[in-house]
């Protein structure tokens, strides 16, 4: 989906937990997501606390969107 | 450390008065086995069935396939850390009930226990239809958790395999194989112009009903670490999953593994049987970094020279075996890799959700997603009610005639990742 989308001409951000596989599919914007059973949360945490780590995954995303790239590179979050 | 298997060899299960083994028969008074499992309150009542080779017999859905053994001479007792006490076990002498099974049948989580069918097509691609098996069917209690049901099922499932493992302990074997792993010292100074083969076992970890347990410890906890080969002979590692049928690896298969014993089939002729390390497949890519990173640490500390890596299950774990693999070819030292394949119905997709060109010698066990149809048969044990949405089945797949037609997904072990099944292409 990600190579579909971006050959009409829309840059994607793919935020996964693997970034190995997302690397091997070929996505050129990559954000790391928390965990494969709980991508944008973690029950570990208070509602509050995961508020807060799901805007820092989207906030870095909409930054990888914007940021010009030469290859595939992937955006660590900054928690 | 030197390990006995004493095989003693049964052809019969009988539901019976007197609980022995006798002549290649495992009798079993009911009333007996019943006291063991029922001393968990979690469990209202089991029932006892027998399915034999042949009969026209489905038992679904399956949770777990359990060995009966017992240890005979030495120390520890079999499941250490979770049945008996967590004593070191893999010397000693071992006696197997070889031949008969205790097959654990429930619905956990529904989609994810499969099918072994007696009979037909399906029992082809199941060891399964070739054991004798005595299977327990369990009613848990009402408003129980998931997880604590598999927990239950799964005790319930050691405790009697160790029951019964127990009543042939002071019964002469048919046959005795004896397995005697030499520490790195003594293998070097007896076999010093043989390679060093190791063994990398990728034990399932990814929680929610995924996991595996080593004397007792959840393995998504653990760093990887080593294991003396003959320990998983009596049950160090045991299953405690709820994964895709095909490619789980029941208790059964952990304590019959065929890649350790095959490698000391050919240890001190052509090769070294150096080590065995068992590392985990955790939902988190630091996880995933950290075991194979230690896996490949483990490898190079060992010196071995070449290393088996078999896996369990697929999708997210693909990463784990590709990481595992590049890193320990990385080291210079060759690899060989056990995996299965989701390369859709027709086989042409893509088999590995990861993949890597280190990854350049690779035994597979088939492809999940091959599609079988499974004939009507005259007695079901368990349940048929969730083949459709098992993994592997699909939306009105019981046909009008009864077949059933599944992905061999839904099989227990057909796929196995150890290679523990003999059907091949060629």
């Amino acid at each position: 989906m990600v190579k579909e989308v971006e050959r009409a001409g829309i840059p994607v951000v793919h935020i996964c937990t693997v970034t190995p596989i997302s690397m091997t599919v070929g996505a050129n914007r990559i954000v790391p997501a928390i965990a494969i059973p709980h991508p944008l949360g973690n029950p570990k945490l208070s509602m509050a606390e995961e508020k807060e780590i799901r805007t820092k995954i989207v906030e870095t995303s909409l930054q990888a969107l914007a940021t010009p790239v030469d290859g595939q590179t992937i955006f660590e979050v900054k928690y | 450390m030197k390990l006995t298997i004493g095989n003693i060899r049964i052809t019969n299960i009988v539901l019976g008065e007197q609980s022995k083994v006798e002549s290649g028969t495992l009798y079993v008074n009911p009333k007996e086995l019943e006291a063991v499992v029922l001393e968990d309150s979690n469990i209202v009542s089991v029932k006892f069935d027998v399915a034999k080779p042949g009969e026209s017999t489905r038992i679904t859905p399956v949770k777990d396939v359990i060995e009966p053994r017992t240890k005979a001479q030495g120390e520890g007792g079999m499941f250490p850390g979770v049945i008996a006490k967590v004593d070191t076990v893999g010397s000693g002498v071992t006696h197997v009930l070889k031949g008969a099974a205790v097959v654990t049948v429930g619905k956990i989580v529904g989609f994810q226990e499969g099918i072994i069918d007696m009979t037909g097509l399906g029992a082809e691609y199941t060891p399964f239809s070739k054991t004798i098996n005595l299977v327990m069917d369990f009613v848990p209690r009402d408003g129980l958790a998931a997880h604590d049901y598999e927990k239950s099922l799964r005790l319930a499932g050691l405790k009697a395999a160790s029951w019964l493992g127990g009543l042939g302990k002071n019964v002469k074997p048919d046959e005795e194989i004896v397995y005697d792993f030499s520490s790195v010292t003594e293998g070097i100074k007896k076999y010093p112009d043989l390679p060093r083969v190791g063994y990398v076992q990728m034990l399932q970890s990814q929680g929610l009903l995924h996991d595996t347990y080593v004397y007792g410890v959840d393995m998504k906890q653990s760093l990887t670490t080593m294991i003396c080969p003959t320990e998983v002979f009596d049950g160090a590692i045991i299953s405690g999953n709820c994964v895709s049928a095909c490619d789980k690896n029941t208790t059964y298969h952990h304590q019959n593994n065929p890649v350790v014993t095959d490698l000391f089939a050919r240890h001190g002729k052509d090769l070294n049987f150096a080590g065995m390390i068992i590392t985990n497949e955790n939902v988190y890519l630091a996880d995933k970094e950290r075991s194979s990173d230690w896996t490949a640490k483990l490898v190079a500390m060992m010196g071995f020279d070449g290393v088996i890596i078999s896996q369990e299950g697929f999708g997210n774990p693909d990463t784990d075996l590709i990481m595992n693999c590049k890193k320990v070819e990385a080291l210079g030292v060759d690899t060989v890799i056990i995996t299965d394949e989701y390369a859709g119905r027709d086989g042409t997709s893509q088999s590995l959700a990861d993949v890597d060109v280190s990854a350049n010698a690779v035994v597979t066990g088939g492809n999940a997603n091959q599609v079988i149809t499974l004939p009507k048969l005259d007695k079901v044990i368990g349940t048929q009610e969730y083949v459709d949405v098992i993994a592997g089945g699909f939306e009105n797949n019981v046909q009008a005639d009864g077949s059933i037609v599944v992905e061999i997904q839904a099989i227990i072990g057909a796929t196995n990742e150890m290679g523990f099944n003999k059907m091949s292409a060629r």
